[in-house]
């Protein structure tokens, strides 16, 4: 694994607070026994107390550990430890790892192969696995079942009743979606509840949406019609989570990877970040990686960046989810993200992937020639005359870079809205 | 499209009190049999989120408010370790916020000299910065180049009504936008100002008049007093007060000659040497002397008649003092030292003329920063030197006079001030001058600031102002080296 690049690091910080506190722990002056090897980088950190505290960081699948009482993670400790590291200005490679670390990397070895160990040795029984996949399928079944009666009681005491209802009544109907095993469903109706309360057009978006989860009950109970692709894409859609073993074994694509473009989100409860690639036969995929509150995402990848790495697809119609199969290593930089569309030619595409799979809803997309215009909360003209709303748009950066000239834009098209990911401006890629 | 309203009706109030639609023919969608109104408008709620989607169109109507695009920027951007620092200042602040303001500044300075500009993708936190802090503001040019402006621009649209046009334009002073306008006015032309106010005047309310012309205290001139004069016979008393307050700013005014006679019979030198010079207070006013501002006669109880001499001495020419003493300013002075009130009033008017001359010989007697404020910089650093030194002041009662020294200090200055921070009683000044003194101090005083931060100290107050000193000047000499 190579050096992180001080950005790498300054995206790992879980607040811009720890990383204004690591930068005033920057300094060689509070560390010592510091050191560096190909996975792990440790150093002791002199704090207001007298045993100075330990902090290690595994830099491959980025993990890390100190011993301060910090709730914050990383701590601005393991922050300045990796800014000291990245700068080459300490934790210098070839000395004997520290004690505590070596201690630390073992306990996490031990813990991996343990459960590795769980999930070889336990010899699979295909009969309690088929009568652990019918009770799962039964659940399912009822849960959908119960949820296409609260549709039905939704659409006959109207849409105007249910916005009387408190958000606990939206909670109760998720709740029971969790328990059904249908995580995905549960998540949506949850979230409708403050879209119910917040949005002007909030009768039109529970119109569709009712519709869309209807549709999703009808797909479900006429699942054996489907094939494997169209499952794949309801199973994801009710939050039936693919195993990662199981992707692992399907074919792996050699790179190179292009990251087209990447988007973070935190609704309070979890951290999602989301990364566009394309390979080099064009195909496009998305990386998704979660965190909990106050747990580190997994570093971002630079826009622009191409990425020498296999990567893993999960089932489901395009552009598929995917995960890294390897070890990633960026490769240098791309000056273009290649040929960009219409306004149109997006619609058409919409088209097409609502054709595929309607659960999907956000669909990548390259606008070409595209320029900004700050009314109201954005829009996105191409040269034909055409524009679509903005949404999430950090408009003052995106004038800032483009000057309102025209230049391709990468962006998640999401309910009829552009999120802008990306700008292509004098053959940098970079992200607004 | 009607069938979606239906539907959207229906869902409202529910299929319990109304039907559901039935989908348009062109859609080619066949219901199954048997369905119930409930299934019927969810089958058509799925349909319609799928139609919804695949056949949105794109909107060509909002065009009107799109910018046409920035003009082209001549200058190279900086890059790399100044582009660096300006993100880190911006971003992350490795300082306090009062000297990030100073480094943001110096930056934009920098910048400027060596014909550099912001990279583009920092601008918006920098435009961001420069909105609360206006000395940020001020230094915008010329480092923020075409493309910066032509944000400014955008950012400023719905405030642009506020401050388009040039004032020549109006034909009546009215409103906050037009005393922006005529500020501006005042300060590129002040005749032209002077004759669009006296055109305006019977047309303005009192308000507007003293508003306005108070405006003309910055560059006040010879030729703004026949306005003035006549302003003194205002109906208005705010606006005679304003007219007054100008007027002491011009020691040739026929005011001030009116002044000058009211305040020489009331000097008289005295003594066997001439050493004594005495005071009369001056006599109840009459129709003429109301009118140049000396104070009537109140409704009830004694009348101030400090105040009426106070007026006079603010009113008259200064030179009237060493024509009635027949000494010299320093000397004049002199004989003043007892009178606390007199002197206090002669301060006044020295700085309202910003007379670098009567300063001098005022600050033979007195220490006051009003005084300071009207000698020269050089001048006015020596004084202060030499006054540390050779004064046994407190030394918190410095921080008044150093607070508004522009910066950077000389080098003896700084020695001086830092060996009274440094001495006993020290702590107490530098906390006062905390935030002047790291921007202040110039970089040869950084050793000198190691060095005493490398003392033990226990005044926190004055090793965090030391600190602060030490960092502003290293990022400073970062930032300088660069842009080299």
């Amino acid at each position: 694994m190579g050096r992180w690049s001080e950005e790498t690091v300054i995206n790992a910080a879980p607040d811009s607070a720890s990383l204004a506190a690591a930068r005033k722990l920057a300094h060689p002056g509070p560390w010592s026994d510091s050191g560096s090897n190909d996975v792990l980088v440790w150093g002791k950190c002199q704090g207001s107390g007298k045993t100075p505290y330990q902090v290690s960081v595994d830099i491959v699948a980025p993990a890390y550990r100190c011993s301060c009482p910090s709730r914050k993670f990383p701590c601005k400790h393991a922050l300045a430890l990796l800014l000291l590291w990245s700068r080459g200005e300490a934790a210098q490679a070839g000395a004997d790892t520290a004690d505590f670390a070596k201690e630390w990397a073992d306990q996490r070895a031990d813990r991996a192969s343990a459960k590795e160990r769980r999930q070889t040795e336990q010899p699979a029984d295909p009969e309690a696995q088929a009568k652990r996949l019918a009770a799962r399928l039964a659940l399912m079944d009822a849960g959908v079942e119960d949820f296409s009666r609260w549709l039905t009681d939704l659409a006959r005491t109207g849409f105007s009743a249910a916005r009387n209802q408190p958000y606990s009544w939206w909670d109760g109907v998720a709740a029971r979606l969790v328990d059904s095993q249908l995580p995905g469903l549960a998540e949506q109706v949850r979230d409708m509840a403050s879209r119910v309360h917040g949005r002007t057009d909030w009768a039109d978006h529970l119109l569709l949406n009712a519709g869309r989860w209807w549709a999703l009950t009808k797909a479900w109970t006429a699942r054996d019609t489907l094939s494997s692709e169209e499952f794949a894409d309801v199973k994801a859609a009710l939050g039936w989570a693919t195993a990662s073993a199981e992707v692992q074994e399907t074919e792996s694509l050699a790179g190179p990877w292009l990251v087209l473009g990447a988007h973070r989100s935190d609704d309070g409860r979890l951290q999602q970040q989301r990364t566009w690639l394309r390979g080099p036969d064009g195909t496009v995929v998305v990386v998704l990686d979660f965190a909990g509150q106050g747990q580190g995402l997994a570093a971002p990848q630079l826009a622009g960046a191409l990425l020498d790495v296999t990567v893993a697809r999960y089932p489901g119609s395009a552009p598929q989810r995917a995960m890294f199969t390897g070890p990633v290593t960026p490769r240098g930089v791309a000056t273009s993200l290649g040929p960009g569309i219409t306004l149109g030619q997006v619609l058409d595409e919409e088209s097409a992937a609502v054709a595929r799979s309607p659960w999907r809803t956000r669909i990548p997309v390259l606008v070409g020639a595209a320029t900004i215009n700050p009314e109201g909360t954005g829009w996105l003209h191409d040269p034909n005359g055409d524009a679509l709303p903005l949404v999430d748009a950090p408009l003052d950066s995106l004038l800032a870079l483009t000057g309102g000239h025209a230049a391709d834009i990468f962006c998640e098209l999401d309910d009829g809205r552009l999120r802008p990911l990306t700008v292509v401006v004098d053959a940098i890629v970079v992200t607004p | 499209m009607m069938w979606l309203a239906d539907l959207r009706t229906a869902a409202l109030v529910g299929t319990g009190r109304h039907d559901a639609p039935v989908p348009p023919a062109e859609l080619g969608f066949r219901a199954p049999d048997g369905l119930s109104r409930e299934e019927s408008l969810l089958d058509q709620a799925a349909l319609a989120d799928v139609v919804t989607r695949a056949t949105r169109s794109a909107s060509t109507v909002v065009d009107t408010a799109r910018p046409s695009p920035a003009a082209v920027d001549n200058e190279p951007q900086a890059s790399g370790e100044a582009a660096r620092l300006l993100e880190l200042l911006l971003t992350q602040p490795p300082v306090g916020l009062e000297l990030r303001t100073q480094l943001v500044v110096d930056w934009l300075g920098l910048a400027g000299e060596s014909r550099r500009r912001v990279p583009h993708r920092l601008l918006p936190a920098l435009l961001t910065l420069a909105e609360t802090r206006s000395i940020v503001f001020r230094s915008l040019e010329p480092a923020i180049g075409s493309r910066g402006r032509w944000l400014q621009e955008i950012k400023s649209l719905p405030a642009k009504a506020a401050t388009q046009g040039p004032a020549m334009q109006h034909t009546q002073l009215r409103g906050r936008e037009d005393t922006v306008d005529y500020h501006r006015l005042r300060g590129r032309d002040p005749s032209a100002a002077r004759e669009q106010l006296r055109e305006s005047w019977t047309s303005l309310s009192a308000r507007e008049r003293a508003g306005n012309l108070a405006l003309f205290a910055g560059n006040l001139e010879e030729a703004d007093e026949e306005l003035l004069e006549k302003a003194l016979d205002d109906k208005a008393k705010g606006v005679r007060e304003v007219a007054l307050r100008l007027l002491d700013q011009l020691p040739h005014s026929a005011r001030a000659t009116r002044m000058a006679a009211r305040l020489r019979p009331l000097l008289q030198v005295k003594g066997l040497l001439s050493k004594r010079l005495d005071i009369d207070l001056p006599p109840a006013p009459d129709k003429e002397a109301l009118r140049d501002g000396i104070p009537p006669d109140p409704r009830r109880g004694e009348p101030d008649r400090m105040a009426r001499l106070e007026a006079i001495i603010k009113g008259a020419p200064l030179d009237v003092w060493t024509s009635v003493s027949g000494r010299n300013r320093s000397a004049t002075t002199a004989l003043l030292k007892d009178e606390p009130r007199v002197l206090d009033a002669m301060i006044a008017a020295v700085e309202a003329r910003n007379d670098a001359e009567w300063a001098r010989a005022l600050l033979t007697v007195l220490t006051d920063r009003r005084l300071l404020d009207c000698l020269p910089v050089d001048e006015r650093a020596h004084w202060l030197q030499r006054h540390i030194r050779e004064s046994s002041d407190e030394p918190q009662t410095l921080a008044p006079l150093l607070q508004d020294l522009p910066q950077p200090w000389s080098v003896p200055l700084a020695e001086e001030v830092l060996t009274v921070i440094s001495g006993k009683d020290g702590g107490r000044l530098a906390a006062l001058l905390a935030l002047e003194l790291p921007t202040a101090l110039p970089p040869e005083a950084t050793e000198r600031c190691r060095q005493l931060l490398a003392r033990t100290d226990d005044d926190s107050a004055r090793r965090r102002v030391l600190r602060d000193a030490v960092q502003y000047q290293s990022f400073r000499q970062s930032l300088t080296e660069a842009f080299r």
